[in-house]
């Protein structure tokens, strides 16, 4: 029997800015190579919840601050649904604006705070106008000892509850915060993280942890992904590492 | 001012000795060292030549090619400009223009300034020169994200420096793009006028939305905005079906000539040609200027190398790159270089290439080849939108002798580069530096 998955992007209109798309066709693609069926769902605003139950992989990027707003009222309604399937273990990857939401708050610049969906044990906080946002090129060790490489650019600072993982840790660039070298999060089979680049397609590792843990979630057996060809995926990861002077 | 005077000498010695060693004809460096030394430099010119007219272009796409339009126009009508035609359109920039043209007392004896302007800048230079007579804003795209920062931050900027300017200035707005049009409204600007450019046409609109669209949000009230049409990105003929707040109507959306490909030249176009309708150039003028248009360094420019002809199309965002590709492929191109860097005039972050629709284009070339510092992951873009036998070369010279290699005599190599690939590519064809 052909597998196939059905992967739920949330809100690709406006969260959408910095490239993230790419991470829908990094999973796409690495899902038609190897003849797994794959239909992509466009959950934009108002989308009914019952769509979301019928994803077997979940992904959301980042935004500007002002679509941030308009899809929070929006989210806040389907909380409870996106909150059982993080729970149940459905599996996700939530990018900057995405990971943000999936803690208690937000702290802005000014000062406001804007309520988070309070999923997972996180916050974050904007520290104000005056200090920089976190930018450029960043590598972390997360699975299993792994070098991931992104391009980070956040003005907030996420801090984790004291029960709760981070996906990794920072060997160069800031992170979560820029303080306790810790990188993302990692709930059962969710990530969040603040990685662009965008992440999955110079890391296919993680891409293929994502598709595989879907399809042993909705196929209830383990799973045996076919190799690929990944030669280029990692000398454009090498020569990032290179760049970042990391022994590879 | 003795300052001054002494700021524009050691600032036009410092221009000649960089001519002569030819290490870059427009260097910003005179204007640096001028600013530093007195703040308010340009401040003291404008104040010194009141009969100056000037003229600013903003936006994130087209501020070079629209520059160079007006500059045309304007000469063909025997008006004398200063311009930074180099594309050197920060603060330094326009210094180092002021200083390259000012006579030791500070004189300018031109009748007009065309300056394009940084977006980061916009607000800076509003508050040394005052009131401009015209501001021109042709669009707002997503770009550099590391640099500029998102959309809605460069146009809250803008909001505010444009509240303080007078009834002398002249907009002259884009009404397609929602942001810019709203500019007029939520700056409850002065303005002695605001005119609108746009395009008009049945047949160019865009199939489908385009994925690297971010203004297709009311900027008045948040709904998502209906399109009766889009020419592409976010712009079109928009209208808010919850505030009522549409796209304002336009005052010019045909120019009798277009030098240039490509709808996004219409518009720089469209914006050229209003602007010297307003300053009452006569139509014919208008017109044979437009004929005798040569290209800006690096925007649709064309070389001759070899024999060969060689077409440089400057990509640097979502919204460029999508344009220049559908424009070389209506041009029927079979041979592409497409080069990738992230230097700080590109932007740090490359994560835009993956906001390109390449897999439009997947089976439309015959020969790639990609280049630049940022090559694989412009080669994991094309391998993931099914792009077959495309070559890859780090090294940009190697890149260029081999796609010309491909080239045969009677086809044309267009080369899709960033910022600063697109100087480093013409430096090798040329041999000489722009900036």
């Amino acid at each position: 029997m052909k597998q196939s998955l059905t992967i739920g992007w949330l809100y690709p209109e406006l969260m959408s800015t910095y490239g993230d798309r790419g991470n829908i066709i990094a999973l796409q693609k690495r899902c038609e190579w190897r003849e797994t069926g794959v239909e992509v769902l466009h959950l934009d605003l108002h989308f009914n919840p019952n769509q979301l139950s019928q994803c077997d992989l979940l992904f959301m990027g980042g935004a500007q601050d002002k679509q941030q707003q308009i899809v929070t009222e929006d989210l806040l309604k389907k909380r409870d649904v996106l909150s059982q399937m993080i729970e149940n273990g459905i599996p996700g990857l939530y990018i900057c604006g995405a990971y943000q939401f999936l803690g208690k708050y937000y702290k802005e610049a000014n000062g406001n705070i804007l309520k988070g969906l309070d999923i997972l044990d996180l916050h974050t906080e904007n520290p104000g106008e005056n200090s920089s946002r976190l930018i450029g090129n960043i590598a972390v060790k997360a699975l299993n000892n792994k070098i991931i490489v992104g391009f980070e650019n956040h003005g907030g600072r996420t801090y984790l509850g004291a029960q709760i993982k981070p996906l990794g840790k920072v060997i160069k660039g800031f992170g979560n915060n820029g303080e306790d070298s810790t990188e993302g999060v990692i709930y059962k089979n969710s990530f969040g993280t603040y990685l662009h680049g965008p992440i999955l397609p110079k890391n296919p590792c993680l891409s293929d942890l994502l598709i595989k843990l879907a399809l042993e979630k909705k196929y209830n057996s383990p799973i045996q992904l076919s190799p690929l060809d990944d030669s280029l995926e990692t000398k454009a990861h090498n020569a990032i590492s290179k760049r970042l002077k990391i022994k590879i | 001012m003795i300052m001054n005077a002494l700021l524009i000498l050691i600032g036009k010695l410092f221009s000649m000795i960089s001519r002569l060693l030819n290490v870059g004809s427009g260097s910003t460096w005179p204007g640096h060292i001028a600013l530093s030394i007195n703040k308010n430099f340009i401040k003291d010119i404008v104040k010194k030549n009141p009969h100056l007219k000037i003229i600013l272009i903003a936006g994130t796409n087209g501020k070079t090619t629209t520059s160079k339009l007006i500059r045309t126009i304007l000469q063909k009508n025997k008006i004398r400009v200063i311009h930074n035609e180099s594309g050197a359109n920060l603060i330094n920039g326009i210094a180092s223009v002021l200083i390259q043209n000012a006579s030791i007392s500070g004189k300018l004896n031109s009748d007009c300034a065309i300056f394009e302007i940084d977006e980061n800048t916009l607000s800076l230079i509003l508050k040394e020169i005052g009131n401009p007579d015209f501001l021109v804003i042709l669009n707002l795209f997503r770009d550099q994200l590391d640099r500029y920062g998102e959309v809605n931050t460069i146009a809250q900027k803008w909001n505010e420096s444009l509240k303080k300017i007078s009834e002398k200035t002249t907009f002259i707005l884009n009404a397609d793009d929602p942001q810019v049009a709203y500019l007029y409204l939520a700056s409850h600007l002065k303005g002695a006028c605001v005119k609108y450019f746009g395009i008009d046409s049945e047949n160019q609109t865009a199939e489908k939305t385009q994925h690297a669209s971010d203004s297709t949000y009311c900027p008045n009230c948040g709904k998502k905005l209906i399109y009766n049409s889009i020419y592409f990105s976010h712009l079109g003929n928009w209208e808010c079906k919850k505030c009522g707040y549409k796209h304002p109507s336009k005052t010019f959306t045909k120019s009798p000539f277009y030098p240039l490909t490509g709808t996004y030249n219409e518009y720089n176009t469209n914006a050229a040609v209003l602007l010297s309708k307003e300053l009452n150039i006569p139509t014919q003028i208008i017109n044979s200027a437009l004929h005798e248009f040569k290209p800006a360094f690096g925007r649709q420019e064309i070389l001759n190398i070899n024999e060969k002809k060689v077409q440089i199309f400057l990509s640097k965002n979502p919204t460029g790159f999508n344009e220049s590709l559908k424009t070389i492929s209506d041009l029927k191109a079979k041979n592409l270089l497409i080069v990738l860097n992230d230097r700080i005039p590109d932007g740090k972050d490359i994560s835009w290439i993956w906001d390109v629709d390449f897999d439009d284009f997947s089976f439309q070339f015959k020969n790639v080849v990609i280049s630049g510092k940022r090559t694989y992951d412009m080669g994991l873009r094309l391998k993931y939108a099914e792009f077959k036998n495309f070559k890859i070369e780090e090294n940009l010279e190697e890149a260029i002798a081999l796609s010309l290699e491909k080239t045969s005599k009677s086809e044309i190599l267009y080369i899709l580069p960033t910022y600063s690939a697109m100087l480093e590519t013409r430096k090798i064809l040329t041999g000489k530096k722009i900036l």
